[in-house]
């Protein structure tokens, strides 16, 4: 019995041992950064303006020019990966990706899994593309009505539990889009920005953007949840941090032709030097 | 009472057995072979098609009186040379390496299911038949979230790419059913073989690789080009888990290109009509092999 207790009480001390380290900090990421000389970097490929590819198969975009600032502040190689909504949080968990920047919502559950570090960069909300003759005003109207949807947005859920629509989730928006101007679903459920800057290419003069922006959602970067409060995510704090403060991000807003959301100016202004005038 | 002489004096019948004609077989052996139905496709009909379905929309925007746009065909024109060198080569690079993989360990596992050993047979038997009656999409999956994305090897870091997991995902369903094509040849070679060769002294090893398995080539190879198109047609799949291949590729070009929907028909078309001008030369090769080849008793 003796032994038993003894043994019992040996292991919860190791197993003590093993939390406490855990919860300090080894740097891994940061240090197999910096020794290798490369910053792998998780980005959209399929999100214009903030990251998206040309016609050399480049990635371009708001993000990843973010990326690049990071890379060149920390001296080292920049390497682009593509990465969807679907896989992007699982990519930064392997330790295929260091870095994370790809359009995504700082959201409470996403938080348990990768280290998302403020201050938040962008912001965006929900609303809807729909035919101007549907007449809508309210979200509640949507109720047992078919939405389309792309795949990996969390609204998807909120819009089908908070008002009971019935979300059709595609693969791509052109797809989503096409389905609603073939009048599969009544509206196109996705990021308000977008949105407006589809309603300003001139292609969907019938439509509208007729709900209240709900849920208006800080978008968040991310780093491996070890490196959350150690080095990597302390630094990457900073730089949003920086990026606020010189208004890098309202000049990049502009350089990619984003309407200019009141979140970056109000940041720029939050975060100014004030010894600057 | 007069006798009638049949086929002569009346109708040509008789209540004696006779032998028959054959009957005529109830359908073709090759309906069910996908070579057989792509062969037969006439080789105009695909881009016929898309040129119908490209007129649709484009038709559309001249009524819009749209003119500060591309029109869609333009734009695909500027995107073909990415789509191709950076997709459709990846496209290729995945069938012909999982192909050259999933038939080293088919043979393998192929010639290990008329192993004498008891043990051997039937754990080949077991592998083939897990595999080559589970979903692909299934195995993908398996494949990518298990295997790492980097190997360390003393220090050294070998980085394992997105499109080798699809190249060993998509091999074990293949290597199961060259298995099966491997097994069926060697059982096709007439039994008398085995015991000629036997009692000319040939040892069993002697016989299957000397005399059996030269046989077998001939016969396997249409079946074995036939999964070689069937492979690659299923090589999109590999898409929905995020590798960079032809269908990923159109996706971001069509989101580049402002998620136009009038661009969804002329970009998938295209793919359509790359897959059909590669696959359909193999799958009229195949008709014609199979045909020189048709074993004759």
């Amino acid at each position: 019995m003796k032994k038993l207790l003894a043994a019992t009480t040996a292991l919860a001390t190791g197993l003590t041992g093993i939390t406490a380290s855990a919860q300090e900090c080894t740097n891994d990421a940061w240090n197999r950064i910096m020794s290798s000389g490369t910053l792998t970097v998780g980005v959209k490929a399929d999100y214009k303006p903030w990251g998206y590819r040309n016609t050399d198969g480049d990635l371009i975009g708001m993000e990843i020019d973010m990326a690049k600032d990071v890379a060149d502040t920390m001296g080292v190689d920049l390497e682009l990966v593509a990465v969807q909504s679907s896989n992007r949080m699982q990519f930064l968990e392997q330790g295929k990706i260091d870095l994370m920047i790809a359009t995504m919502s700082d959201r409470a559950d996403r938080r348990e899994i990768v280290g998302i570090v403020g201050p938040n960069y962008y912001t965006s909300g929900t609303n809807m593309l729909a035919p101007k003759a549907l007449n809508f005003t309210e979200w509640e109207e949507l109720r047992g009505r078919p939405v389309c949807g792309k795949q990996g947005a969390f609204y998807n859920q909120v819009v089908e539990e908070r008002y009971g629509a019935e979300v059709v989730a595609f693969i791509g928006n052109a797809e989503a889009k096409q389905a609603l101007r073939d009048k599969k679903c009544v509206g196109f459920v996705y990021d308000d920005s977008s949105i407006m800057a589809d309603l300003a290419s001139g292609d969907w003069e019938d439509y509208g953007m007729p709900m209240p922006t709900e849920d208006d959602n800080p978008w968040g970067l991310a780093v491996p949840k070890a490196e959350e409060n150690c080095v990597f995510g302390r630094f990457m704090s900073g730089m949003q941090y920086n990026w606020h403060k010189d208004g890098t991000l309202v000049e990049l807003e502009k350089k990619w032709g984003i309407q200019s959301t009141a979140y970056t100016a109000s940041q720029h202004e939050r975060f100014k030097d004030w010894l600057s005038d | 009472m007069k006798r009638h002489i049949p086929g002569l004096s009346a109708a040509a019948k008789t209540d004696l057995p006779v032998l028959l004609p054959p009957p005529a077989p109830r359908h073709h052996a090759g309906v069910l072979n996908f070579s057989h139905w792509l062969a037969s496709i006439p080789p105009w009909a695909p881009f016929v098609l898309v040129l119908v379905a490209m007129l649709l929309p484009s038709l559309a925007l001249a009524q819009d009186g749209a003119t500060t746009k591309d029109s869609p065909f333009t734009v695909l024109l500027r995107w073909i040379p990415f789509l191709v060198t950076k997709g459709f080569v990846y496209t290729v690079l995945i069938s012909v390496l999982t192909m050259l993989l999933g038939t080293i360990l088919g043979v393998i596992l192929g010639i290990g299911q008329v192993n004498p050993n008891r043990a051997i047979r039937s754990v080949s038997y077991w592998i083939t038949q897990i595999f080559r009656n589970s979903p692909w999409l299934v195995l993908l999956f398996i494949v990518m979230l298990s295997f790492p994305f980097r190997i360390e090897v003393f220090g050294l870091t070998i980085p394992v790419p997105d499109w080798s997991k699809a190249v060993i995902g998509l091999a074990l369903p293949v290597m199961a059913n060259i298995s099966e094509i491997v097994r069926g040849a060697i059982g096709s070679v007439p039994s008398a073989q085995w015991e000629a060769s036997e009692s000319l002294a040939f040892t069993r090893r002697q016989t299957l690789y000397q005399i059996i398995l030269p046989q077998c080539i001939k016969r396997m190879i249409p079946p074995w080009m036939n999964w070689y198109a069937i492979l690659t047609m299923a090589t999109p799949i590999v898409s929905i888990l995020g590798v960079e291949e032809i269908l990923n590729l159109t996706r971001q070009a069509i989101e580049a290109e402002n998620n136009r929907p009038e661009l969804l028909i002329p970009f998938y078309g295209f793919v359509l009509l790359i897959f059909f001008a590669y696959c359909y030369p193999i799958a009229r090769l195949t008709v014609r092999l199979e045909r020189r080849f048709a074993v004759k008793l």
